[in-house]
Order: structure tokens, then sequence, then C-alpha cells
């Protein structure tokens, strides 16, 4: 299956310093040649600000009820309204976008990691280690996803860190595939053999030759699957899976009291879902286009768990 | 050679299965609580919780009751549900075709999505109308599907006093709004999956208007429409086939939520429902049918392109 | 689709329906319109787990077998009847009468019919159908209703129209047990010995008003008149098509869209979906009747009585005092309900208000500063940390509350964890007190006080606080053998003014929702409970 990802081919491995002047130039490059990547740049830049600086950026705490304000609409006071239990939405979305980053960065690390070694180690040991370790994968892509998240976070039990884990053994096995192909074309460059000859040692092959030409696939991998990532946390949501209270997600407020009181507060649904919609476009769109930048053969490598 | 691949692929699919089918078998039993439990709820008592497990077979050792339904499996019998008594093969006779016909049409519309999309943002790669007509596909694939489907059920009712379905219409009733009636749920799905063959065959189109031959017909003053059609998406479709297998489990994992906000009697909501009443032999028949439909579709695929394009590698 | 059964039960705990007795049909449409035959009723359905009563608690099937199943006793219905009560009368049973403390004979009706179908084939219902019935529900394994008739010592046939039961002891709600529509409803032999239990649609055979025609999973059931029921000229209307419709954007949308004669939530629509749709309904259905029906739908706040710190009263009570009532009320059910005593006040005959239940009152209204020095004075002067276990049941209005209630007892220095778990690891744990600290969530709902008061009573599975307390045991012990009504409310009464100083569960308030119904709808009351086909059965259409 997927036999696509075995056309990958390897990036070469710049051992220059990137001095701040042609980081800056690069970006302006960037800026002017992919003006859609640099959109998705500025919306998951705004998104990153938001989680981190929430506590000055909020008005309220997220969990604070402002009285006599239940599901006031948008204003000069409340940005985005008010919900149903006397909330300032901004502030929710605001702290939202901090739970949305970190299901999303810690989703995404882990299973990165994971498939890296899982699919270097695969790609580099061979013979029956990969026949192995390639069926397993195989078996469990071949399950819909939502599957095996329902039946995790069912044995698990919600909770946020649990989220994280299950939706990172999902992420891990579709991106394990991919950097194994990434990683087995590597293997074929003539440097690879020479550093044989020289006697370097496995470890260092990997670590100095192999896992830095996989970077680009894993990069773009983890950008495009934060996307998904976050969809995938709203889709659990509404399914009653995703982050329980009070801890304000996107997608729990959506999937929730949001899709609720749609008729009558339409403002409850309408900020994080648009919320949702603009961070996902962003990871996207800049996913994109570092995939046209740093490997324009990367290609079709899905979009991960999404809906 | 064909023949030999072909074998081969069989021989490595099989090994897939067995480890997919222990875990379909142990994943469900993990869950806490199990069937018994749900069937009393809040009157559950200690022995008539033994009684009952007994009763329905749940308390002998794990391995036997794996090695039971294997022997079951392989008699073709995919076990009944705790709950209600009816057979596995039996719910999916029904419930089978409106899955089917609700990823067709999703698959569909993402292909009819996808595939203009893609060849236009390749062909004018870097131009406004590629940014566009990209963002569009990105930004239907960024809404989450519920929201869009409950969007769509819930502004024209209050709006105009109408919705977009009234009920599940059978088959046998009425085939035309039987099938129509899948068009709007077929759609929300295609958008999501509608976004990645877009992407699959944009990055395949420029790679291939890349290629010599390519060239070649651009130096004979062949009109572009031709060039790009005629001899580069042939060959950059090829490869979008590939993606079908994991985009059929995509499209089934989103079918779950689909059929339950358009109330739609599929596989989907079927196999959440048992998940959530612990029905160990409807989820682990469902499964089990499913993933070796998508293990099939995958062979298919590998075929397919091993038939399209004779440069691969029967590796 | 198969949600879970108490999930739902949330959502459609309301539903009520009656048909006015038949011996005072005559009289109440005397100077009302003639009923016209034919019609169908469209419902908001719902996909039941399978078709056996006996083996299910979940209310999908309990309400789609008051269609087609009677029962020995029902509820009156219809419009006279006030939503709220239940006054008992014969559905198989033409009288009974209690010869001593635990004797009760009933006589049955003559020249019953069964559905014309095989394998009974539309035979005469007999004393023996009966007592089958009632010994296949006492008997048989996985039958979590059992307990309602569990002082039933000996049913037996008396003769053909008698039936004879004897309890072991005296239970004055012996009748109520034999109406519940959660209970049993009579079925035959043959149906058992044929297919092996009653989960089938083949097997779905009754006496009731209608017959099932058809059932398709996931989509609906299909009920067709029954021509041979037992009254003569009921049931009115011919057909009756319950369409499964489980999101709830689909299901407003739905009746927004005229899809269906009825509330869709059992007839009733709660409060916050009502004030949405309101105005669009005036335009859209304008013909629609409603009335306000306070719902026994209760939640409650349980904790680990029998460890500290919660066997201490004051931290009950602090906790009680803790809880903003009112603020719960405006914030999820739209400033309407009424504060719950420990019998809902939806059953309106045997709640009592809560000013009226003496010194306990004071713990139904907020008072932080209160709640401080009693926590001090029990020993936590700065709270204590504990945590909340928690399911969803797929709402959210559940959800706000539970927030709102962690956010109450943080604001007496108790610092709670929102223990969140999937409805299946929830009943298996915290539903049947497997907890550690408190648990947070609905009960399930009934028509009778008596049901109410079991998760007091030591041993029972549903006691999540883990009661044990003499002086309650004791009187509910005497409450139910005592047969003088008007003693037995007294008694309940003090049951429940003892319990409000208690606080072994924190109520909270029920929400006030929105009986709707088609005008052309005529000779139907909403009510509480799961016997919507007893609501419906001599109602007609005009249209």
């Amino acid at each position: 299956m997927a036999r696509y990802v075995e056309a990958v081919a390897p990036v070469e491995s710049s051992r220059e310093p990137w001095a701040l002047p042609r980081a800056v130039r690069a970006v302006a490059h960037f800026c002017r040649h992919k003006p859609l990547g640099a959109l998705g740049g500025f919306l998951v830049l705004v998104m990153l600000v938001m989680a981190l600086g929430a506590p000055w950026i909020a008005h309220h705490d997220y969990d604070y009820s402002i009285a006599g304000s239940r599901m006031k609409p948008p204003s000069l006071q409340f940005w985005f309204g008010t919900d149903n239990l006397s909330r300032d939405l901004w502030s929710r979305v605001v702290y939202g976008a901090r739970v949305s980053v970190t299901v999303g960065f810690l989703t995404i690390a882990l299973a990165t990691m994971v498939a890296v070694a899982v699919g270097v180690s695969s790609a580099y040991i061979g013979g029956a280690y990969d026949m192995a370790v390639q069926r397993v994968v195989d078996a469990w892509m071949s399950f819909p996803y939502l599957i095996i998240i329902l039946s995790l976070m069912a044995v698990l039990g919600p909770g946020l860190l649990n989220l994280i884990l299950s939706l990172s053994v999902l992420v891990a096995a579709n991106n394990a595939r991919v950097i194994r192909g990434a990683a087995l074309s590597v293997m074929q460059n003539p440097y690879i053999e020479s550093a044989r000859a020289i006697g370097s040692g496995h470890l260092r092959i990997v670590l100095r030759h192999v896992v830095p030409n996989v970077m680009a696939t894993v990069i773009i991998l983890a950008t495009i699957g934060l996307g998904g990532v976050i969809l995938a946390e709203s889709a659990l949501s509404f399914l009653g899976l995703g982050v329980p209270p009070p801890r304000p997600s996107w997608g729990s407020m959506l999937a929730g009291s949001g899709r609720s009181y749609m008729q009558r507060a339409p403002w409850m649904a309408i900020f994080p879902g648009l919320a949702i919609s603009l961070a996902v476009f962003g990871f996207n769109m800049l996913g994109d286009a570092l995939r046209d930048v740093l490997d324009p053969r990367l290609r079709g490598t899905g979009t991960g768990p999404g809906r | 050679m064909l023949r030999r691949y072909l074998l081969k692929r069989l021989v490595v699919a099989i090994p897939s299965l067995v480890i997919a089918s222990l875990i379909i078998f142990t994943l469900p039993r993990l869950l806490p609580g199990d069937a018994v439990q749900l069937m009393l709820e809040e009157k559950a008592y200690g022995k008539d919780l033994d009684d009952l497990r007994h009763k329905l077979g749940l308390d002998r050792p794990i391995y036997i009751q794996y090695f039971t339904w294997v022997g079951q499996i392989v008699r073709g019998n995919l076990g009944e549900s705790l709950w209600t008594r009816r057979t596995v093969v039996e719910e999916l006779g029904s419930r089978l075709p409106v899955t089917l016909l609700l990823a067709a049409m999703a698959g569909g519309f993402s292909i009819l999505i996808g595939i203009p999309i893609g060849v236009l943002s390749a062909v004018r790669a870097d131009t406004l109308r590629d940014y566009v007509a990209r963002s569009l596909a990105i930004l239907g694939l960024s809404v989450p599907g519920f929201w869009l489907a409950t969007l769509v059920i819930i502004l024209p009712a209050m709006w105009w006093g109408w919705t977009p379905h009234l009920g599940f219409t059978e088959f046998r009733r009425n085939p035309t709004a039987h099938v129509l009636q899948f068009i709007l749920p077929g759609f929300i799905l295609g958008i999501a999956s509608g976004a990645a063959i877009m992407r699959l065959t944009r990055a395949m189109l420029l790679e291939v208007l890349r290629q010599d031959y390519v060239r070649t017909a651009w130096s004979k003053g062949l009109r572009e429409r031709v060039v790009v059609l005629k001899h580069s998406l042939k060959n950059a479709v090829i490869p979008v086939i590939t993606i079908l297998g994991i985009q059929f489990a995509q499209i089934f994992s989103a079918t779950v939520i689909i059929e339950s906000i358009f109330q739609l009697p599929g596989m989907g909501r079927f196999l959440f429902d048992a998940i959530l009443q612990r029905d160990y032999p409807v989820i682990q028949g469902i499964n089990l049918f499913v993933v070796s439909i998508i293990v099939l579709i995958n062979l298919l695929v590998d075929l397919t392109y091993a038939v399209l394009d004779p440069r691969i590698r029967y590796s | 689709m198969v949600r879970l059964s108490r999930r739902d039960l949330l959502k459609a705990g309301g539903g009520a329906l009656a048909a006015v007795a038949v011996p005072h049909l005559a009289s109440t449409l005397a100077h009302a319109q003639t009923p016209k035959r034919g019609g169908t009723l469209t419902l908001r359905g719902t996909d039941p787990p399978h078709l056996d009563h006996m083996l299910t608690v979940s209310f999908k099937t309990h309400v789609l077998m008051s269609f087609t199943h009677s029962r020995l006793l029902k509820h009156k219905a219809g419009p006279a009847v006030a939503s709220g009560t239940f006054p008992l009368e014969g559905d198989l049973a033409e009288s009974w009468t209690q010869p001593n403390e635990t004797t009760y004979v009933f006589k049955l009706r003559k020249g019953v019919r069964w559905h014309n179908k095989p394998p009974v084939n539309g035979r005469e219902l007999t004393a023996e159908d009966v007592r089958y019935s009632v010994e296949r529900f006492l008997t048989i394994q996985g039958n979590a209703n059992a307990y309602m008739l569990k002082t039933v010592e000996r049913v037996e046939a008396v003769d053909r129209y008698t039936v004879k039961f004897t309890l072991k002891e005296p239970f004055a709600w012996f009748p109520d047990m034999v109406a519940t529509p959660m209970a049993v409803a009579i079925i035959a032999r043959e149906c058992v010995e044929k297919f092996g239990d009653l989960k089938k649609p083949e097997a779905f055979i009754g006496t009731g008003p209608w017959m099932l025609d058809s059932l398709r999973p996931g989509l609906g059931q299909t009920l067709v008149r029954h021509p041979g029921y037992f009254v003569p000229g009921l049931p009115y209307i011919d057909r009756v098509e319950q369409i499964v419709d489980e999101d709830s954007a689909s299901r407003i949308a739905g009746f927004l869209a005229g899809k269906y004669d009825v509330g869709f939530d059992g007839g009733l629509i709660f409060r916050t979906e009502w004030v949405q749709i309101r105005d669009a309904l005036k335009q859209k259905r304008p013909n629609l009747r409603t009335a306000d029906v306070v719902t026994n739908i209760m939640s409650h706040l349980s904790m680990r009585t029998d460890r500290p710190p919660f066997n201490d009263l004051r931290v009950r009570q602090a906790m009680s005092l803790a809880v903003d009532r009112k603020d719960l009320m405006d914030a999820t059910s739209e400033g309407t309900g009424m504060f719950n005593p420990p019998v809902p006040a939806g059953l309106k005959e045997w709640s009592l208000p809560v000013e009226q239940l003496g010194e306990g009152a004071r713990y139904y209204k907020r008072d932080v500063p209160e709640a401080k020095r009693l926590l001090a004075s029990a020993g936590y002067p700065n709270g204590f940390p504990g945590s909340v276990c928690f399911t969803t049941y797929g709402s959210s209005i559940l959800v706000d509350q539970a927030q709102l209630m962690l956010k109450y007892l943080k604001d007496v220095g108790i610092e709670t964890k929102l223990d969140q778990k999937e409805y299946g690891a929830y009943a298996a744990s915290c539903l049947v007190g497997k907890f550690d600290s408190m648990t947070f969530g609905p009960q399930t709902t009934f028509i009778e006080p008596d049901n109410y008061l079991n998760q007091y009573m030591p041993g029972e599975a549903k006691n999540q606080s883990h009661v044990n307390d003499p002086i309650v045991t004791d009187l509910i012990v005497r409450e139910r053998r005592t047969f003088d009504t008007a003693k037995r409310r007294e008694l309940i009464n003090e049951i429940q003014r003892y319990l409000a100083k208690q606080q072994y569960y924190v109520q909270i308030h029920s929400g006030l929702s929105v009986a709707v119904w088609e005008s052309a709808l005529k000779n139907y009351g909403p009510n509480l409970g799961y016997d919507f086909g007893g609501r419906v059965t001599a109602a007609w259409l005009d249209r």
C-alpha cells in the first residue's frame, strides 16, 4: 500500500548555521512567493500568541461568570458576546487556543518521536524487524481511526492527557509509514555508503545522516497533522469524548452549548467554530507551502485524523 | 510477474489480518464496564451480574472466547448481538448498503471537488486563481463536519420551515428519494477528503508538468489544454488511486457523525452504539468486516497501480 | 440508534399521555365533539435496544410497549387528569380487591383478545397468561426491575378470569407497581416458547390498542390499530408512526418543519430548546397547544457518606448551602422550575414543597458564610479536596450544571476535580456507588415516590451515597406497610423533612418543560411517565 512514499527524495543537509539576516531574507522570500503559506503562518502565529499570552489577552478568567450577563450578543464590552453561563466568550476562545495548542503540539510531538523512531529504525534495520513492524502498522492503519480513538478513549477514560495519548498513537502509525519511506530513499544515497565505509557507527549514521534528511518530511507531516488533531478534537467533542470541562476547548464549546443554543445565541457557536476553522486552515496552508518549498515531491500524505 | 506479485501481496496481507483480528478482539474487552453491567444499570447486584455473564458465555477464559470467535468466522458466522440477538450478518445486510452509498457519494464528490481544483491550481500555480481555489478547498476541510451538517439542517428549518430530510426513505419505497437523501451528507463528507485529493493531484501534476515529455508537447505547440489533459493528467491521476484505501477508512470514520446527524441507519452509527453498549460480537464483527474491506481495497489499489504504471517495481 | 437507556431517559423522562378512563369517556365527551376514527399520529420515536421489556430497563422498549401491551392496572389519562398525578384504574382487570393486607385478587375482563398473529392468533387472554407473565418477570435472569415486585410470594390463576397474589409482607405500593409501565406488561407464553425470548419483533405480541406492523432498526416503528381491542371503538387513531431521530439539531428541525404531532421528548420539549424555537413555531405552527409541566428529572450530587469527610452531617449541610439552586435554574432552565426535596417536585401528590420542609428548608437556600462556618466546625476550616465522578449523557445542560456545581463547592473551599467517564465506565462504577468522593448525575425517573426512596435503603445498588441510617430505613419500611393514604403521606412527608436535614444527596431543581401538541389531537392530556400509548388510546385526530 501507499507505494508513492518511497519516491521521496532526501533534502540536502545544510551545515551552515542560519545567520539572522539570512533567516529574515528567507522569511521575506517565503512571504513573497507563498502568500497563502504566509497567511497560514500568520494564523498559526496568532494562535500561538493567544495560547501563550492568554492571561494577558483575555479579559476574564475562562471560568468567570459575569453576573447579569447571560447570553449577551457581541459588543464593545464583550467582543464575542457571553455564553449561557454568563462567561465572556472572547476570554474562553483565547484560553481555548491554549487547550488546542497543548493538545495539538503534545500529540504531534509524541507522535513524531515515536514515528521517527519506528520509521527510521524500520528502514535502517530492515529484514524481519522491518517486516514485523510494517505488518503491525498495516493492521493498525486499516482501522478507521475513529474506532481506535473511541476504543482507546473509552479504555483510558476522557481527559486531556488520555486524549493526547490516543490521538498520538494514531498519528504515529500513519507518520511512521511515511517516514520509513523517506528514510529508505535516504539510505540509497552514496553518502550513507561512504559513511559506512569510513567506519561510522550505526547510531552516528542514523543521527548524523538519516534523521536530518527526513526532517523536512517530519516538519511537513507535523504541520498538517496539527490541523488534523484540532479537527479530531472537535469531532470527539461531538461524540462526548473531547476535553472535559471546565477546560475550554473550541471543540467542546462548539459541539456542546454552542450547538444547543445556536438559534438563540449563534455567537456561542460562531466564534469557537471560526477559531477552529482558521487554525486548521492556517496549519494546512503553512504545511502545503512548506511542502512546496522543502520537498515538492512529498505528496498525498493525507490529512491526518480529521473528521 | 503480476501473478507472483499478487500472490506475494496476498501472503503479506494475512499476517496483517491476523494481527488486526487480535486487536479487534482485545480492544473492546479492555473497555471498562461490560455489556452485562449496562443491561442492569443501577440495579446491578453482584450475583445477578455473574449469572447473566454466565448465561451469555462471557465468564469463559478470554483465549477460549477468542478461538471460539475465530472458529465461527472461519465458518462464515460473524456472531450475534448480545442485546438484540440479531446476527451481525443480518445487520450488515441492511446497514452496509447505506454506508457504502454514503461513502461512494462522498468519494464521488471528493473527486469532483479535488481533481478540478488540483488541476487548476497546478496549471496556474502561484497565481490568484490558484490561491482562491486552493483556499476554498482547504477551507472546506477546515470546518468541522458536524458543524456544517448542523447548519444545513437547522438554518433552512428556522428560515423556511423546511428540512433537507424527512426521515430515512428506504430504497424499496422510493428509489429516487432514497438516493437523493444521500447527496447532502455525501457532499459534506466529500468536502473533507476532496482537499486531500486536491493536494495530491496538484503535487503530482506539478511534478509531471516538469517532465521532459510534457516540455516536448509544449514545444510542439499543441494547445495547452491538450497538453495538460492528454499527457499530464493521465499520469498524474494514477497515484491518486493509491490514497483511495486510506480515504475510505477516513470516510468510514466520518460516517459515524454524519449518520447520527442525518439519521441514516448505516454501519458507522451502529458500530458507535455497539461500542457504547459493549456489544462485543457486534464490535468485533463489524470491525473485522471493515478492516477486511480496507485491506482488500488496498490490495486492489496496489494491483491497479501495478497494471497502470509499468514502472512500478514488484517489490 | 440504540443509545443507552438512562441517557435518553434524561431526555424522555417526561413523556406522558393519558387516555381518559373509558367509563368516563362517555360523560366527558357528551358535550364535546364526536370523536373521529382514523388518521396517523407521527411521533419522534427511539430505537429500542430490543423488545423484551423484562430484559431491559430502557424506556425505549417500555414506551413502545405502552402502545401494544396491557397491564393489570394503568393510570388514568386525558385532559381531566392533572399532570404529575397518577390515579389508578383497571386495564385488563375489571376490578380488584384486597381481602387482607397481603392478598390481592384481580378479576379480569372477559373477551380480551391477543393480537391476531402467530403463534397466539388472537386467542382470548386468561388468568394463566397473567400468572405466567408475573412469574417470568420475577424469575428471569437479567430483569433489573424485578425488585418492584419482590414482595410477591405467590401468584395463582384461581380460575379463567381471576388472579390472586399473595405477598410476603404488606406492601402498600403494590397496586402502583402493578400499574407502572416499567414493570409487568402481560405477554403470552407461546411467544416465549416459540422465540426463546421476546427480543425480536415477531415476538412482540400483546393485547393493547395497537399492533406492531413493522420495526425498522435505526429508522422507526409503525403501529396499526388492533381491531380486536377490548374496549369497543378504541383506539380512534388508525396508525402511529414513530420515527427514530436521535440528534438534537435534527429533531428540532423536524419539529419546526411539522414532522411530529407532539413534543419530541415524549410529548414534552425542554425549556432551553423551547425558548429558542418558540417564536419560529408561532409562525410556522400556529395551531400548537402547550402546557407547562414540572418534570421528574432530578439530578443530584451523591457522596460517600460512610467515610470522612461526608459522614459528618455539617459537611453535607454545608455542601447543600453552597449550591446556588436559583442560579442553576436561571443558567440551565431559563429561570423556570422547582426545587426538589427527596421526592421530586414533579410528583405533585407526594412531594413536599421546600418551604414546608421545616428545619431542613434552610439548606435549600444558598448561604456561603454559614456553609463555611459549618465546615470549620466540622474541622475543615479551609475546605477539603475531592473529585466528582460524571458522565455527560450527551446533554450539554448536564455538563453546564456539573461545571456550576464545581464552582459552588469551590466557593466554600471544597476544591473538586471533574472525573469525567464514558457512559459504560460510569455505569460500571459511579452509578452503582463505586467511587471515592462524589458523583453528579440524573436519577432514573419514576412516577411512584417509593422508587425514589430506594436509594436510601442499605444494600440497594442504587444507594450511591452509601446511606445507612436506621431512622430512614425504619421510616421507609413503615411507610411501605401503611395502607391509609393520608397516614402514608404523613410518613413520606416526615421522611422528606428528615432527609432535608441530612442531605445525603444534594438534589438540584427540576426544570419546567413544555408539553406541546397539535390542536388537531383531541382528548389528549400530557403527563409524566412511559405510558404514552395509554395517553393516546382515547385521543383522536380532527383533521
